[in-house]
C-alpha cells in the first residue's frame, strides 16, 4: 500500500490476485482482478504493458504468483532473497512433487543442490542452513524481464545474480506528516519513565532472537528500569511463555499477540527503544523497520543483510556471534544517554525520505521500461538453453562447434538490438 | 539469373501467398530468368517456436547451389524472408501481423499465450534488426508499407500485383445485383453487408458468391436471410468457377466488398479491370489504395445504415456507377499494375 497509491496517479494499475479477500481501501486504488491460478485469463493480463510480480517467501500468497511469472515473464520484486522454504514447501509440501524441488535444486546447483535437497528431504539436513547454503533466488527470477531487490549488492552476495537487469530500489515507505509525528513525541514523553518501554514487533520467527533478548534483559542488574512488549505472532509462543518464566522476567515482558492498527499506534508512540533483530536473515529490507523510524524510535539491528546496510548513526548494530553482550551494552548505553538514542531515532526519522513512495516509483518505471526494452533477450536465452540441450543429444561435442558458434553468433544478431548500438 | 523466391507456408494449406509466389516464379522465367520456389514450412503456435524459426530461416544458406551461384533471393513472407543472402530484396507481403496490427485484434493469436509479449518483442526486434539487410524492399501494398514504417521504422515502396488471369476480366452492361466475391468469413464481412441490405429503401438485391468457412457458418447465414425476409434480394451462389466468377464480375451493377484491415484485396483489382465500381468500407485499408471516394466507387462507414446509403445510391444512379466503374479500369491502367513491372522492380 505504500507504491499502489503512487503508481496509480501516474499509470493505468490492475491488481491480479488469486485471494479471496483483498482490502476494501485497494478497490478505490486500483482495478482488482481475479485470476485462477491454473486457468490464467492471458489475453487480459497480455492487455497490461508490464507485470510487475511481488514474491517472498509465503507459499500461500507467493506460490501461484510465482507460478504466473515463470510464464509471462516480468519484473520480479524480491522482497525476500533467500527464497528456499517457498520452493520446497510449495513443490513438497502443497503439490506432493518432491521432483520438481529436486530439479529446481540441481538446475542452480548442479548434483550437489540435488544430492543436499535429497538428504533434506529426508531430514539429514537442519532447515536453518538450507536457505542459506541453497537460496533458489535464481528460480524465482527464471524468465523474468528483471529483477527489483531493496538492498544493494544482495543477490551477488548471496552468488543468486539473476541472468536479468537487476535494480535495487529502497524500500518505499510514506513518512507520517510532522504534526501527527509531534503528537506521538508528545504522547512518548507523557509517559513517567523509567521504566523504559522495549518493543519487539511483527511476526516473531525464530530468527527474531527472542531468546537472546530475554537473555540479555534477564542478565543486567538494571532490568528493572525496563518493560518489554513483545506484540505479534509468535512461532512457539509456548517456548517464550517458558523463557520468560524460567528467567524470572514475568514483571517485565508482556506479550501482547496480534495487534490493531490504533494499538499498534499506542504501543510504538510510547516505546524508547525497539528491538529488530534478524539472524539468520533472508534478505529481505524490514518495513517495520521504517515503521519504527516513522515513529523516531531507535532501534537494536542485527549486522547482516539488509540492516546491515542501515545508516550507523540511526541504528545500533548487534554482531550475531556476540548477540547477548552487545543488547546489554546497548541497554546499558541507553540509561546512561537516552537522549542520545532519542537523536538516533530521529535521525532515522530523517532517513525515510530515502524511502520516498514517489522515488521509487519513478525509479521502477524507468527500470521496468529498461528491462522491456530488453525482453527480446528472454527468447534469446530460451534459444540457447534448446539449442544447447539438443545439440548435447544428437552431436558429439567436438563436431558441434561451428554449429554453436553460427547458432551463438546468429542469436546475438537477431535479439541482441545491436542496430540500434 | 538463378533467383530463389524465399517464403513460408503452412503445409497442406494454399492461400493467396502461395499463388503469388507462383505467379512470380512464372512471371520471372517468362522474363527469362531462371526462379524457383524455396518454402519454409511454418507453425506459429505456440509462440515459443517462433523464435527458433527465425533462427532456422538464418542458419540457411541460399548462396549457392551445387557449386553455382544463386543470384537473387527475393523474400516474401514471415520467416522466409529473414534468410541472408548478400544480394536479397524483400517484397514484404505481410509481417506475422498477430505481433503488430492484429495484437490485440480477435483474429491475433499471440496475445492468447502467458509468453506471447516476449515472442512479439522477439519478432519485431528480429523484423526491425534483419529487414534492413536487403537491398531494397518493397511492400505488396501501401497498408503493409505504412505498418512497416508505423512498427519498424523502416521504409518500403509498395509494390502493387496484378490478381490471376488478370486478361481475362472483361465488362458487360450492368445487371440488377451487387456482386460480394469470396470466402465467407468474419473478416470480410458478409453479415454487415446483409445488416446493411435490411436498410436498403431501394430494391437492392446482393449475390455472394465464396464458400463458408463451416457447414455451421454457412447455415447461420441461411437462417439469418430467412429470419429477415430477404431470400428474394440475397442470393448464395457458394463456390463458383473462375469462368463464372469472371461473368459475374462483368454482368454485375458494382462490387461490394467491405474487408476488415484488408492487406491487399484482389476483388478490387478484380472489380477495376471489370469496369464496376467498388463499395467498400473506411477501416478497409488496403482497398483505399485504389477505390476513390465518389471516383472510382464509394466508401462508406463501417456501420449497416452508411452502408445501406451507398448501395442505395449505386442502385439508384446506374449512369453514374458505370462512369466510376471506367474511372476504376483507367486508375489500374495508370498504376502500371504488371507482373512485367514486378519483376522489373525486383531484380534492378
Amino acid at each position: 500500500m505504500q507504491v499502489l497509491p503512487v503508481l496509480a496517479k501516474s499509470h493505468e494499475v490492475v491488481l491480479w490476485t488469486d485471494q479471496d479477500h483483498v482490502a476494501p481501501e485497494v478497490h478505490k486504488i486500483a482495478h482488482v482482478a481475479h485470476y485462477e491460478p491454473g486457468t490464467p485469463p492471458w489475453r487480459e493480463i497480455n492487455n497490461g504493458t508490464i507485470s510487475i510480480y511481488h514474491l517472498g517467501n509465503h507459499p500461500e500468497i507467493h506460490a501461484s504468483i510465482w507460478q504466473i511469472s515463470i510464464q509471462q515473464p516480468g519484473i520480479v520484486v524480491l522482497h525476500d532473497l533467500c527464497l528456499h522454504d517457498l520452493f520446497f514447501t510449495f513443490s513438497v509440501r502443497h503439490r506432493n512433487d518432491r521432483a520438481a524441488y529436486l530439479n529446481a535444486m540441481e538446475r542452480w546447483y548442479g548434483q550437489e543442490g540435488r544430492q543436499s535437497a535429497e538428504a533434506f528431504c529426508a531430514g539429514g539436513v537442519s532447515a536453518e542452513s538450507m536457505p542459506q547454503d541453497f537460496p533458489l533466488t535464481r528460480e524465482a527470477t527464471r524468465n523474468a524481464l528483471g529483477a527489483i531487490t531493496h538492498c544493494g549488492g544482495a543477490l551477488a552476495e548471496l552468488n543468486e545474480t539473476p541472468a536479468c537487469p537487476t535494480a535495487a530500489l529502497d524500500l518505499p515507505y510514506a513518512a507520517t506528516e510532522e504534526p501527527r509525528y509531534r503528537v506521538w513525541l508528545a504522547a512518548r514523553d507523557g509517559v513517567p519513565h523509567p521504566p523504559y518501554r522495549l518493543v519487539v514487533f511483527g511476526y516473531l520467527n525464530r530468527n527474531r532472537r527472542m531468546g537472546a533478548v530475554l537473555e540479555a534483559l534477564a542478565g543486567i542488574g538494571e532490568r528493572e528500569q525496563f518493560r518489554l512488549d513483545i506484540c505479534g505472532q509468535l512461532w512457539d509462543e509456548s517456548h517464550i511463555r517458558a523463557e520468560i518464566e524460567r528467567l524470572g522476567l514475568n514483571s517485565i515482558v508482556s506479550l501482547h499477540g496480534f495487534l490493531s492498527d490504533d494499538q499498534v499506534e499506542q504501543k510504538l508512540s510510547t516505546a524508547h527503544l525497539s528491538i529488530n533483530l534478524r539472524y539468520p536473515s533472508m534478505g529481505e529490507a524490514s518495513l517495520s523497520q521504517l515503521q519504527f523510524w516513522d515513529y523516531g524510535l531507535p532501534t537494536l539491528v542485527t549486522r547482516t543483510g539488509w540492516y546491515a546496510s542501515l545508516p550507523e548513526d540511526a541504528t545500533a548494530f548487534v554482531r550475531p556471534e556476540s548477540e547477548v553482550a552487545d543488547i546489554q551494552a546497548h541497554l546499558r548505553a541507553f540509561l546512561a544517554d537516552p537522549g542520545a538514542f532519542r537523536a538516533m531515532g530521529e535521525r532515522g526519522r530523517r532517513s525515510l525520505k530515502n524511502h520516498d513512495p514517489e522515488r521509487y516509483v519513478d525509479a521502477m518505471t524507468r527500470f521496468a521500461a529498461e528491462a522491456l526494452g530488453l525482453s527480446p533477450r528472454v527468447s534469446a536465452l530460451a534459444l540457447a538453453r534448446k539449442i544447447g540441450s539438443d545439440l548435447t543429444e544428437w552431436l558429439p561435442a567436438a563436431s558441434s562447434s561451428y554449429l554453436l558458434e553460427r547458432a551463438s553468433k546468429e542469436i546475438y544478431t537477431i535479439f541482441a538490438g545491436r542496430r540500434r548500438g | 539469373m538463378k533467383i530463389l523466391i524465399a517464403t513460408s507456408s503452412a503445409p497442406f494449406i494454399r492461400g493467396d501467398a502461395e499463388v503469388l509466389a507462383g505467379n512470380l516464379v512464372e512471371a520471372l522465367s517468362e522474363a527469362g530468368h531462371e526462379a524457383e520456389l524455396a518454402v519454409i514450412p511454418f507453425k506459429g503456435y505456440p509462440p515459443g517456436r517462433i523464435p527458433a524459426q527465425i533462427l532456422a530461416c538464418r542458419l540457411l544458406d541460399l548462396t549457392e547451389t551445387c557449386g553455382t551461384r544463386i543470384d537473387r533471393v527475393v523474400g516474401l513472407k514471415f520467416p522466409a524472408y529473414l534468410i541472408p543472402h548478400p544480394n536479397k530484396v524483400i517484397w514484404l507481403l505481410h509481417q506475422h501481423r498477430a505481433a503488430y496490427e492484429l495484437w490485440d485484434h480477435p483474429a491475433g493469436d499471440l496475445m492468447h499465450y502467458p509468453d506471447g509479449p516476449v515472442v512479439r518483442e522477439a519478432i519485431r526486434q528480429a523484423d526491425r534488426e534483419l529487414i534492413p539487410e536487403a537491398k531494397a524492399v518493397y511492400a505488396q501494398s501501401q497498408s503493409v508499407s505504412g505498418r512497416l514504417l508505423r512498427y519498424c521504422g523502416i521504409a518500403s515502396e509498395p509494390l502493387y500485383h496484378p490478381p490471376a488471369n488478370a486478361l481475362l476480366f472483361h465488362k458487360s452492361s450492368p445487371g440488377d445485383y451487387l456482386f460480394f466475391p469470396g470466402p465467407i468469413n468474419s473478416a470480410d464481412r458478409q453479415r454487415l453487408a446483409m445488416q446493411a441490405i435490411a436498410q436498403c429503401r431501394e430494391r437492392v438485391r446482393i449475390r455472394f458468391a465464396g464458400e463458408p468457412g463451416s457447414l455451421t457458418e454457412q447455415a447461420e447465414y441461411f437462417n439469418a436471410v430467412r429470419k429477415r425476409k430477404l431470400s428474394d434480394r440475397i442470393e448464395w451462389l457458394g463456390r463458383v468457377s473462375e469462368d463464372q466468377k469472371r461473368d459475374l464480375y462483368a454482368n454485375c451493377l458494382g462490387v461490394i466488398f467491405p474487408p476488415v484491415d484488408e492487406d491487399y484485396g484482389y476483388v478490387t483489382l478484380e472489380a477495376m479491370l471489370s469496369s464496376k465500381p467498388v463499395i467498400t468500407c473506411s477501416d478497409s485499408v488496403s482497398l483505399l489504395e485504389f477505390v476513390l471516394d465518389r471516383q472510382t466507387g464509394l466508401v462508406a462507414h463501417p456501420t449497416p445504415e452508411s452502408l445501406a446509403q451507398a448501395m442505395d445510391m449505386l442502385w439508384a444512379d446506374r449512369r453514374w456507377g458505370a462512369a466510376m466503374g471506367e474511372a476504376g479500369r483507367a486508375r489500374y491502367r495508370d498504376l502500371r499494375i504488371s507482373w512485367a513491372n514486378v519483376a522489373e522492380k525486383l531484380l534492378c
